[in-house]
């Protein structure tokens, strides 16, 4: 094949997969990489500057010594990221208590269902209705949930991991200025 | 833990079924158990108390989802053991649904059922098993998230632990330290003079 006719193929297939076309599908992917917004650090957020600086002094305990500091930083950025994704999981159970569905995108349900507007409203209307009197409800919601709950826990263990090894760091460096 | 500290870290959100005065009594326990001295073991305590929290709601969850496929569960076995020809005594779906129903609240359901299973020699735990067997899928997800949570409290336990036990022995070796310098002192200054 010609680089020309190689050229004008490539174009043709992107023009099929350039994704959405409609305002309501473009609107929709707009948003597709902060659904949740969890895979972004609480440090790149600028509302939590102040709160992880105000736990950090406080973990460092009043120190001027500015490895402690930064090693206490790294311990309250982890803590409140961790707090983060907490409260977003009881944010989706909640959401599922409320509403008795996820949004479509976050389940389990295979792509090419999700195209099909058709077939998306008969996933959707498979659902039983949601029990209406507690625990059944809790329970029932949190079963709906546990596919995202799963993604969830990803976030959670690595804010943790993060947490565990700037608490050890800040052992290491504690340690340091007792010896010294 | 005071009330500064309580406010530095975040407040856990808990579901609005769930009682926040209970959440507070499992985490006093927990500090009333380990004492926590300084910010990073009540880190390590708080994050223990939300973990045994989580624990909890997906065991009340567990047990939920079992009583619930429960009536299914019933249904389900009645059906097989009696839709065979010539032995059933019942009419239609509908009362063995009736019978499943009646099961929970009227003793006489019960012992009807009881009488059934008895006759394929079979108990209760049939039921039971039946209703496990249906939320299978469900519960082992909810097993293996719970062992994950399990593992992660005791590692809490463990770290914060760790944490004391080393800043226990950095500071007494700085204090043994301190001791001893006076005297390694004396001990230089006397071997100076009778080198003199």
């Amino acid at each position: 094949m010609s680089i020309a006719k190689q050229a004008a193929a490539n174009r043709r297939n992107a023009r099929r997969s350039s994704g959405p076309r409609s305002s309501v599908g473009k609107q929709r992917v707009s948003h597709n990489a902060r659904r949740h917004g969890l895979s972004i650090r609480i440090t790149a957020d600028r509302t939590f500057g102040e709160q992880i600086e105000q736990l950090a002094r406080e973990i460092a305990g009043g120190t001027q010594n500015e490895l402690r500091l930064e090693c206490a930083r790294a311990v309250a950025a982890a803590e409140l990221d961790l707090a983060r994704v907490r409260q977003a999981k009881v944010a989706l159970i909640e959401r599922v208590m409320a509403t008795g569905a996820l949004d479509l995108a976050d389940s389990e349900v295979p792509r090419q269902v999700l195209q099909s507007r058709t077939l998306a409203r008969e996933v959707q209307a498979q659902e039983p209705a949601m029990p209406s009197a507690e625990p059944s409800r809790s329970a029932e919601a949190i079963r709906r949930a546990l596919p995202a709950l799963v993604k969830f826990d990803r976030y959670e263990q690595s804010a943790r991991a993060r947490r565990d090894r700037a608490v050890r760091q800040l052992g290491i460096v504690e340690a340091l200025s007792i010896s010294t | 833990m005071s009330e500064r500290r309580t406010a530095l870290f975040p407040r856990p959100r808990l579901l609005m079924t769930e009682s926040r005065e209970e959440f507070d009594q499992v985490r006093n326990n927990l500090e009333r158990e380990i004492q926590p001295r300084g910010i990073i073991e009540q880190m390590y305590v708080q994050d223990m108390a939300y973990i045994d929290w989580e624990i909890r709601r997906l065991r009340r969850c567990k047990d939920t989802t079992i009583s619930v496929a429960f009536r299914a569960g019933l249904e389900r076995v009645l059906k097989r053991l009696l839709w065979r020809p010539g032995e059933t005594q019942f009419s239609s779906n509908k009362e063995i649904e009736d019978l499943a129903l009646r099961w929970f609240t009227d003793p006489k359901a019960k012992k009807e059922v009881s009488e059934l299973l008895g006759k394929f020699q079979l108990d209760e735990s049939a039921i039971e098993a039946e209703a496990i067997r249906e939320s299978s899928h469900f519960l082992e997800r909810l097993d293996k998230m719970l062992r994950s949570l399990e593992a992660r409290r005791d590692r809490a336990l463990a770290l914060g632990i760790e944490y004391r036990v080393n800043l226990a022995h950095q500071l007494r070796e700085s204090a043994e330290r301190m001791t001893q310098e006076p005297t390694m002192l004396r001990l230089e200054t006397n071997a100076g003079k009778k080198s003199a």
